[in-house]
Formats: structure tokens, C-alpha cells, sequence
């Protein structure tokens, strides 16, 4: 009985790799390419669904203490109604910077399991640890994130009040980036968290 | 009888300690305030001690000192969005504090105890 099983799969090894006697090469390709669509689509959706506001606080971890913190300040509610949600500033819009910070996210899967900030005080504890990754990753981006939208060239002297503006062309000539000044603009800044020059 | 008086006499001292003490117990929570200016980066063109674009949060407390309406009036000040002269002579409105009044009050009280 043993002997018969590597025959067996010797024999659909050779069927994979024999040309096909029944259908045609025009009919494997047509196959392959509406599989190939419907599979990549099917990958995108779930990818995509993964990105949504809905998605990101189906989790206590984030719906009872980032997400309250969010819906108070500008990117949630403004008086133009555009609106970032949570994928909009932590998951990169390119398809393959995107790939890589889906991967690296599914160790926030191994942070659910472990319940390493499953309670408010948990958070609290690790919310300096998890702003300086965030912070890192834009500043090591030159905030990529924030320029899907913001652009130092949009910004209008006009629109801006005078010491905005100034700041913002004194960075944009120093080669600053947005997260350099802008830090805790959607939620709460880390309590151990000091600005470079308070005094 | 005369006990009982200068007992109560002794009680009612003490208490009238306690309530002029008062005050400085509800001195300002340095920690929150400090974390409301960062969070409204307030900090961004005032310094504690340091002149920015804006005077340093000592020489304002110094301008208010001995005012007796300093308080509502530095409140003001951060939430009607006051006119203000820059030092390169240029005028514009403040920035409006975002804090409810209790926060905004603490921030205040630290303000001008600088």
C-alpha cells in the first residue's frame, strides 16, 4: 500500500508538469488571467477592508483610547469635512511600502494575543514606546504620510496667520519635516513626552 | 467655662489658618499645565524663560503681577484670539487655548506664577 502513494504523487507531479492533451493554450492562459483578476481583487478588498476607521476600532486597544483622543482634533472633524482616518497617516499609500507595514503591523496581532495593552493603564504605560515608533517611521519617511496632503508649496501666506507661515518656510528652506514640530496633532502627547526647548 | 472659650478661641484660629493656607494648596499643578502648553504648543513661540516670538511666560506673569484681575484677563487673552504685535512689528490674532475651563484655569494660575 506504502509503494503506491509515491507512485501516486509521482504521477500528478508528471500531470503538472506534462503539457495539457485536453485544453487548449488559449483556454489555460484565459483561465489563468480571470483567475489571476479575481484573486488579486479578492487579496485588494480584504487588504483594503483592513484599512478602514471601522476596521482599526473593532479593537478595544484602539477604540477606547486613541480613537476618543482622534475624534476631538482637526483630522477628525474640520470646518472643509475632509477627514483622515487611522490608515491615512500609519499605513503608507504605495503598494509596496504599504506590503511591508501590513507585515510588520501582524505583530500587533501577537500584542492582542498577549494582551500587552488590553487595559487604558497598559497603554498609558507603553504610549511613549508606541508614539516614538510612529514618530520614527515618519521622520525616517520625511513624513510621507502627511504630504499625501500637505504640501509646504499649497500653503498660503494669505490663509496662514504670519508666524505659521514663517515657521513653515524657515523648515521647509532647514529641510524639517512635519513630524519634527507637528507630534501629538491627533492624539494625546506621551506624558514623559518634552518639547526640544520649553525653557 | 474659660477653658471651653480659649478652646474655642484656639479652634477658630486654627481654622482661620487653614483658610488663608488654602490658597497655596490649590496652587497650580505644574505637570498638567505644562502638558496642556505642549499639547496646544503654546511652547512653539512662548519659553518659560526664553523669549521667543512671543515674551517668555516670566515677563507675562510680571505683567500681570499685583493686577487684581490678572487671572480673567490672561484667560481672555489665550481664548478670544486677542490681537498681538510680533517683534518684526507685525500684528495677528493669538491663538485660541483648546481646554476645557478647569484645564484653562490651572494653565493660567501656572502662568502667572512664573
Amino acid at each position: 500500500m506504502e509503494s503506491s502513494n509515491p507512485g501516486q504523487n509521482k504521477s500528478w507531479w508528471s500531470v503538472l508538469k506534462s503539457p495539457s492533451a485536453k485544453y487548449s493554450l488559449i483556454g489555460l492562459l484565459a483561465f489563468g488571467f480571470v483567475s489571476g483578476i479575481v484573486f488579486w481583487g479578492g487579496f485588494n478588498t480584504v487588504l483594503e477592508a483592513t484599512n478602514t476607521l471601522e476596521f482599526c476600532t473593532t479593537c478595544h486597544e484602539m477604540r477606547d483610547t486613541v480613537y476618543p483622543e482622534y475624534k476631538e482634533t482637526i483630522h477628525y472633524s474640520n470646518r472643509s469635512g475632509v477627514r483622515a482616518i487611522c490608515s491615512d497617516c500609519h499605513v503608507p499609500k504605495i503598494w509596496a511600502y504599504k506590503m511591508v507595514r501590513k507585515i510588520k503591523a501582524s505583530g500587533e496581532i501577537w500584542g492582542k494575543l498577549t494582551g500587552s495593552i488590553s487595559t487604558p493603564e497598559k497603554f498609558e504605560a507603553k504610549r511613549m514606546e508606541l508614539a516614538t515608533h510612529e514618530w520614527d517611521r515618519l521622520k525616517s519617511t520625511d513624513s510621507r504620510e502627511c504630504r499625501n496632503c500637505h504640501n509646504f508649496d499649497a500653503m498660503s501666506p494669505q490663509a496662514q496667520r504670519g508666524t505659521v507661515y514663517k515657521k513653515h518656510m524657515k523648515a521647509k528652506a532647514e529641510g524639517q519635516t512635519c513630524i519634527d514640530c507637528h507630534k501629538g496633532i491627533a492624539h494625546k502627547l506621551p506624558k514623559e513626552y518634552r518639547e526640544p526647548d520649553e525653557e | 467655662m474659660t477653658l471651653l472659650r480659649s478652646s474655642l478661641s484656639i479652634a477658630t484660629l486654627m481654622a482661620g489658618t487653614l483658610l488663608l493656607a488654602a490658597p497655596s494648596a490649590q496652587a497650580a499643578d505644574e505637570e498638567a499645565a505644562k502638558a496642556l502648553a505642549r499639547e496646544n504648543k503654546c511652547l512653539t513661540c512662548h519659553g518659560i524663560s526664553k523669549d521667543k516670538d512671543g515674551p517668555s511666560f516670566k515677563k507675562s506673569a510680571e505683567k500681570y503681577k499685583g493686577k487684581a484681575d490678572a487671572e480673567a484677563a490672561l484667560s481672555k487673552h489665550l481664548t478670544s484670539g486677542a490681537k498681538i504685535k510680533l517683534p518684526d512689528g507685525t500684528e495677528e490674532a493669538h491663538k485660541i487655548v483648546k481646554a476645557d475651563p478647569a484645564q484653562l484655569k490651572n494653565l493660567v494660575q501656572w502662568i502667572l506664577a512664573q
